[in-house]
């Protein structure tokens, strides 16, 4: 698979990346580092912990790493359950959010590693 | 030119984020990077002055970026190091938030690499522009005003010689006259005193004016100036024009009309042989009539008189020209003064003996960095950095020369810090944030303990003042258990109108029992 067949294949587009951070390389690199990026793991942990700050944090955080690398469909997802936890709290909408998001995660994921190959 | 590399500090949680900013900006900057707020203050107050830019983010463990950018404030490092906020984050109200404390800009996830390169470039460019304006401006000030009291300090001398005294007698008086004025600011402080209308700012330049005191004597003829024995009455009516004819000088100088050190040159000039009870001269002048410039310059010069030898008297002991100043035989002075003078006498004593031409230029320079830095507008920060590198430098080469072993700690953020041979002796890490946790696998049970105590220390309840405190503690030093004498200084900082905060302790622990 290309970089270009990655993108298309979530229905994004490689081209807004490639404006931003110049290099295919470049984005190959940050993409392979997502894969070990602890965010989404330390979100679910928070999650199965009922810690709702340190999800806040780490859905903040897969926002802006996720928007960074052209990932828009995760960062829209991540960004609506940061909207949700930044009072702090639970709510009754955020196991439906998180779902998203796991999602969204996964199939970035499993294309990622489908481009490495 | 070949120029350093400016210095980039990179805080943020994330390794990728972080990585990928040091990628972005590696080829033209230097890069050190802090993975939460904590670390990052550390990293700026060990290198506020070499830092040229941080890249913050707002949303991090142990503290966040506004935390972070709060504490950059208090310490009044914003002013000099500016902040790129990389955040997120969209909410209107934090964005703001970020800019009221003083982030230069801000950009949002995702970025561009182009636009974060060209800002991040001329962020830096536009500071340090900034910064070698402030630097020249002050070396100019500074080398003005050297050279200014230099050439005063010369003027006088050459009046000194004429007169056949040593050039001692102007060094006195300004000495004199310095730890009067600080005493009695003092004073005036304390009890609401403001009629004098003078404060810490114009001790330099009363100062460089009291050198000017006796300037009118180049128009007394020699026969008269360098009498040997007593003046006749008729001869004694001419000396006493010296202070007239001076005033008539100054008045005649086309220059400087409003400045301060012309105003105070003439007060002094004219009016230090003036006394409180109106029977001093030219004017006959009474109580606060005389300008305090003129009253603090008349003791300061009666007072080194009588102490010094002239052509037709011995030089009394410094008791016995206070007891003198205090029987009024010299004439009678302000009360306030008097009380002043016998605060400083024991002090004076020695600062006289121990002049030293070295330490005159470092006064010079104090007053200036304290007028600066006092300036409520412009206040400049540069000087107390370097000045700041300096201590250290100094302090380290004592503790080198120390039979004992040294501690710091700073209130914000909370972090003790060892020298290299306390971390040694206590088997501790030379930086110890507060929240650190010792490493049972590593760390021995002794040093533990060592640091436990050295916690209670910085625990123990204490008030503003300038004096160290004595403290008995046993540390386990060398594996033996050692009964210490330590000695530690709280330094407390007062802000305007604000009440006196604990900024930082530093402590000495005498090992050698």
């Amino acid at each position: 698979m290309t970089l270009s067949e990655f993108y298309s294949s979530l229905s994004e587009s490689l081209d807004e990346v490639l404006e931003r951070l110049r290099m295919e390389s470049r984005i190959v690199k940050y993409l392979g580092l997502f894969l070990s990026d602890p965010s989404f793991t330390e979100l679910k942990e928070a999650f199965a912990s009922n810690d709702a700050q340190t999800a806040f944090r780490a859905a903040h955080t897969l926002k802006g790493v996720a928007a960074n690398l052209g990932l828009n469909k995760l960062s829209s997802s991540s960004s609506e359950l940061t909207e949700d936890l930044r009072p702090g709290a639970f709510t009754a909408n955020s196991p439906a959010l998180l779902e998203k998001v796991e999602l969204d995660y996964n199939a970035a994921v499993e294309g990622i590693k489908q481009l490495e190959q | 030119m070949d120029e350093k590399r400016p210095l980039i500090l990179i805080v943020d949680d994330v390794v990728m984020n972080r990585t990928l900013l040091s990628d972005i900006l590696s080829d033209k900057y230097n890069i050190i990077e802090a993975q939460n707020g904590n670390e990052a203050l550390l990293l700026l107050r060990e290198k506020t002055s070499e830092i040229s830019l941080v890249l913050l983010d707002m949303v991090m463990p142990e503290k966040d970026g506004i935390e972070v950018l709060a504490i950059m404030n208090k310490n009044g490092w914003i002013n000099e190091i500016p902040v790129i906020m990389i955040s997120g984050e969209t909410a209107h109200s934090l964005v703001e938030g970020a800019y009221m404390l003083g982030v230069t800009d801000f950009i949002g996830r995702p970025f561009d690499e182009m636009v974060l390169k060209n800002r991040v470039n001329n962020t830096i460019r536009l500071y340090k522009k900034q910064k070698s304006l402030s630097d020249l401006v002050l070396n100019q000030i500074y080398e003005k005003t050297r050279n200014n009291s230099m050439m005063v300090t010369m003027l006088s001398h050459i009046v000194e010689f004429r007169n056949g005294e040593s050039g001692m007698h102007v060094l006195h008086i300004n000495t004199i006259t310095e730890m009067l004025l600080r005493e009695l600011l003092r004073r005036c402080k304390r009890n609401n005193i403001t009629k004098y209308n003078i404060n810490k700012n114009d001790i330099g330049v009363i100062c460089t004016a009291s050198s000017m005191h006796d300037i009118g004597k180049i128009t007394i003829p020699d026969e008269i100036l360098n009498k040997p024995g007593r003046l006749t009455k008729e001869e004694f009516e001419i000396m006493k024009e010296h202070t007239i004819n001076c005033a008539q000088m100054l008045n005649a100088v086309p220059v400087g009309k409003d400045e301060p050190l012309m105003k105070y040159a003439y007060e002094i000039c004219r009016w230090h042989h003036e006394r409180w009870d109106g029977n001093g001269y030219p004017d006959g002048l009474k109580g606060d009539e005389i300008p305090i410039a003129a009253q603090i310059v008349s003791i300061a010069d009666v007072y080194d008189a009588l102490t010094s030898e002239r052509c037709y008297k011995k030089a009394f002991s410094h008791e016995k020209a206070l007891e003198m100043i205090h029987n009024n035989e010299c004439g009678v002075f302000n009360p306030l003064l008097i009380e002043c003078f016998d605060a400083i006498a024991d002090k004076l004593v020695i600062s006289l003996q121990a002049f030293d031409w070295s330490k005159q230029a470092d006064k010079d320079f104090f007053y200036i960095a304290d007028a600066m830095m006092n300036h409520s507008k412009h206040p400049i920060y540069n000087q107390v950095f370097r000045q700041f590198i300096d201590e250290r430098k100094k302090s380290h080469f004592y503790e080198s020369m120390l039979n004992g072993i040294l501690f710091e700690y700073s209130y914000t953020p909370g972090v003790i810090k060892l020298s290299s041979k306390a971390s040694k002796k206590l088997g501790l890490p030379r930086t110890i944030i507060d929240d650190y946790q010792p490493n049972n696998g590593e760390q021995s049970q002794a040093s533990i303990e060592n640091l436990e105590k050295i916690k209670k220390i910085l625990r123990r309840h204490t008030v503003p003042k300038d004096r160290p405190t004595l403290i008995k503690q046993v540390f386990n030093i060398d594996g033996k258990s050692t009964p210490c004498n330590v000695k530690v200084l709280h330094i407390w900082t007062k802000g305007q109108n604000e009440a006196p905060v604990l900024t930082s302790m530093y402590g000495h622990i005498d090992i050698s029992q």
